[in-house]
């Protein structure tokens, strides 16, 4: 078992190592002089040429690629991300300040995904083939294709705007939060809803299931007792791969709804061409990828006796 | 089974909303209704003078200048109560006020401005202002009185000062032993109590010489987002957006919010150009007949109808005339189509189908935008590549990204690109001096245009005074127009909304600055 986990990390570093060197050479290949944008940045329009050279000696940007790459990543597993070009502070402290928020929004959506999905796909189940079942099934269906901003600014010119119930903005309050939450978990809550569903379906015909009818359960005690335990390793992978998603989302939900999270962070370094802050907040989001999927994947181990037995084999 | 997930999920559901409701703190409603919230774009930043870090508009609340830009451009007295400047040009006399106090409670005299002064003037990364490459020496003459003594007259000084930093005043106790500032200490009417990247708290200055704001304080917040700020504004969480520096507002945006009862949208007319320009250097742009039938084909009004939505005034000047010595007005180009034919037709080139050949070579031009320099130029390239159309100009409409065209630009890698001038209080010298002088270094703004026949003219207008300067510089303008050196096509309107709940409301003279002097919250 010990085995096998340390089998799983060693492979999520790799891919850690060969996401990050890619990732980094993508934002190195991009179009256009970043030490003239510094410049005019930091010393005013009339920035001179001199003054570019330098900020790009400074930053390293004359040496070859592999070399910044090496100087890079050494600085990272040192724990030292650089300063942000855009606001001058260390990066480390300006994901210390950051992290919380974004860790509030993603486990809460987190948690309304996980109740909603299960909620939806179980009634959808027991609703089987009815009403109920085909409405939940375009409501998902729905909930997938709308982009985050599309509902964002449909809430918010609802229950803002229209209604004046809750804040346009997140963070005076934690009625504030409600609807940041509730468009970051849609996606996730509809493509996991139709997991449950489909998994469900299909255990559904299976013979012990029918062997629990047999037995004298109703739909309700089959889907409980015998079905929902047994989709627990395909919905847990979606469910991490989706949470991990959720973290591409937030740079939209953070961006309207005027948050300072890791994903606001991410789109002001874009637009300040803030390479240092894009490369940081890259690596920090492929660890985050990684490390929620080895998480999951040593979770399906531990409840799963066949996986253990498949990978051993 | 079941039933023990159920308990866990419900356990966990609870303690995690319970955590939020209980750790988010709530503002009382009573503060909220002396406090005036002002969206911002980007966060405030350490506010240190010296540092081009910061977001501009927000040192006007703190800090203040000796001279104060006014409405038109007129000079108005701030931390100096008048002003003499020498025949020769070389001795800037200031008379301070009295009675001022910074924020921290230390007095401003004379001494604190000469200590000030001196941590920019002379400085050769503030050479770019002409007084601080001007500077000679700085003198006290009792308490009040400060002499600033120069090497050479810079005819624009007094604007100079007028500007947002680093020319603004700062308490000496907010630097440390080696002279870095450590807070933002103004004597300005507002103090900031709170700074993070989600919003800066400011609070009334009581120690404030003159009119002190009728509200209690003051919440910048920022939203990046414009969809966002406008919800906001509409849903009461923010009370004024706007300003090309604090949270800008675009047309399409102000002209969908005139249609709420609920906001006033106010548009004054800006301070600043958009610029067609010509790159002095494509090969089929030295011909002048070319630049000549470009502006023959330009239906400026269209431009403002359309993408600007009437929030803007269409233009043949390089300078609007709320800029102090921005010349006589030249009378708006008529589009004429035919005229611009004719244009080409009388320099060689001949007509081919739908497109101008002269030489062997088509006249296919490239018209380089970025929307992250200029926000709707996109729409306003492919607005003027389909007015030169008709022309039978033929343009490829180039859109890159914003470390492009700051590439691309000095270089002058390009056909046709847009540029605008710095606006108040930079201009006219800020625009002239670095985007039409070929010897100074612009880095990457670029140049509007660049020959060594307008050189001279553009020095003499910057070095002359008096009664000659409005002269020199309509030189200057008549030598761009007479050159066909650039296309001026608009100059935008500045835009500002603001709800019901704010009583009245007037613009700062500049959006550089946050505040006009009228603002009121009518709870």
């Amino acid at each position: 078992m010990l085995t096998l986990i340390a089998r799983r990390t060693l492979l999520a570093l790799a891919m850690i190592l060969a996401a990050s060197a890619l990732t980094f050479a993508l934002i190195a290949a991009a179009p256009g002089n970043v030490a003239a944008l510094i410049a005019e940045r930091t010393a005013g329009p009339s920035a001179s040429a001199e003054l570019v050279q330098s900020i790009a000696d400074d930053l390293g940007l004359n040496d070859p690629l592999p070399v910044r790459y090496g100087r890079w990543l050494s600085d990272s597993v040192a724990g030292d991300f650089g300063g942000s070009l855009r606001t001058g502070k260390p990066i480390l402290e300006e994901f210390a300040e950051r992290a919380p928020v974004t860790g509030l929004l993603l486990v809460c959506g987190g948690a309304i995904a996980l109740i909603m999905s299960l909620t939806i796909g179980m009634l959808g189940a027991i609703s089987n083939g009815g009403k109920i079942d085909s409405l939940l099934r375009a409501l998902s269906l729905a909930g997938a294709s709308t982009p985050n901003f599309f509902v964002a600014a449909l809430l918010v010119m609802l229950f803002s705007v229209t209604l004046g119930w809750l804040p346009a903005f997140a963070g005076s309050s934690a009625a504030s939060w409600i609807m940041p939450c509730l468009t970051i978990a849609l996606f996730p809550c509809s493509v996991l809803s139709r997991v449950v569903r489909v998994n469900l379906q299909e255990i559904m015909s299976r013979p012990f299931a029918t062997t629990g009818f047999a037995m004298g359960y109703t739909r309700l005690g089959v889907l409980t007792r015998e079905a929902l335990p047994n989709i627990a390793v395909p919905y847990l992978t979606t469910f991490g791969a989706q949470f991990t998603l959720m973290i591409i989302g937030s740079i939209v939900v953070e961006t309207v709804f005027a948050m300072k999270g890791i994903g606001a962070f991410f789109i002001e370094a874009i637009r300040f061409r803030d390479f240092i802050s894009m490369q940081a907040t890259l690596l920090s989001f492929i660890m985050f990828f990684v490390f929620v999927n080895l998480f999951v994947d040593i979770i399906c181990l531990l409840i799963d006796p066949r996986i253990r037995r498949q990978s051993n084999a | 089974m079941l039933n023990k997930f159920r308990r866990t999920v419900f356990i966990l559901s609870t303690l995690l909303f319970t955590t939020l409701a209980t750790t988010i703190p709530i503002t009382s409603s009573a503060q909220e209704n002396q406090t005036l919230r002002i969206a911002i774009k980007q966060e405030t930043g350490n506010l240190d003078l010296l540092q081009n870090v910061s977001a501009l508009s927000t040192y006007s609340l703190i800090f203040e200048p000796l001279i104060r830009y006014g409405t038109d451009g007129q000079l108005q007295p701030a931390l100096a109560t008048s002003w003499i400047t020498s025949d020769d040009g070389l001795t800037l006399s200031f008379k301070l006020r009295k009675n001022v106090t910074f924020s921290d409670g230390s007095p401003f005299d004379a001494q604190t401005a000469k200590w000030n002064l001196e941590r920019w003037m002379g400085k050769p990364e503030f050479s770019w202002i002409g007084i601080s490459d001007a500077m000679k020496s700085i003198e006290t003459n009792g308490q009040y009185d400060l002499v600033i003594n120069l090497s050479k007259p810079v005819p624009a000084a007094l604007y100079e000062l007028t500007i947002i930093r680093p020319v603004r005043f700062l308490s000496p106790k907010a630097v440390d032993a080696r002279g870095n500032q450590t807070a933002p200490i103004g004597t300005g009417p507002w103090v900031v109590t709170e700074n993070n990247n989600s919003r800066t708290l400011l609070t009334r200055n009581k120690n404030y010489w003159g009119n002190t704001p009728s509200f209690a304080n003051m919440e910048l917040k920022v939203v990046p987002d414009e969809l966002a700020r406008s919800n906001g504004l509409r849903s009461g969480d923010l009370d004024i957006i706007g300003g090309d520096w604090a949270s800008p507002l675009s047309p399409r945006r102000a002209r969908s919010m005139q249609r709420d009862p609920n906001v006033a949208v106010v548009a004054e007319p800006g301070t600043t150009s958009i610029l067609l320009t010509y790159s002095p250097k494509s090969p089929l742009l030295q011909d002048k007949s070319v630049r000549e039938a470009i502006d023959l084909s330009l239906e400026r009004n269209a431009i403002v109808a359309i993408i600007y939505e009437g929030y803007a005034t269409a233009t043949a000047n390089l300078f609007p005339k709320v800029i102090p010595y921005s010349g006589n007005r030249n009378p708006l180009p008529q589009r004429d189509i035919q005229a611009a034919r004719t244009k080409l037709e009388q320099a060689g080139w001949t007509r081919s189908g739908n497109s101008w050949i002269k030489d062997g070579k088509a006249l296919e031009l490239e018209l380089m935008v970025s929307e992250e320099a200029l926000p709707g130029s996109r729409r306003l390239a492919e607005m003027i590549q389909g007015q030169l159309s008709e022309t039978g100009i033929k343009v490829r409409v180039s859109s890159v990204d914003n470390a492009t065209i700051h590439d691309r630009r000095p270089v002058f890698q390009y056909d046709l690109t847009f540029m605008a001038t710095y606006g108040a209080p930079y201009d006219p010298h800020g625009t002239l001096a670095n985007l039409l002088l070929s010897d100074v270094d612009s880095g990457p703004d670029g140049k509007i245009y660049m020959s060594p026949e307008l050189d001279p003219v553009v020095r003499a207008a910057l070095n002359a005074q008096g009664a000659a300067r409005e002269e020199k510089m309509q030189a200057i303008y008549n030598w761009l127009s007479e050159n066909m050196a650039v296309s001026p096509l608009v100059s935008p309107k500045r835009l500002w909304a603001h709800n019901r709940r704010v009583g009245s409301f007037t613009l700062p003279a500049t959006d550089y600055q946050m505040l006009g002097s009228d603002v009121t919250l009518s709870d």
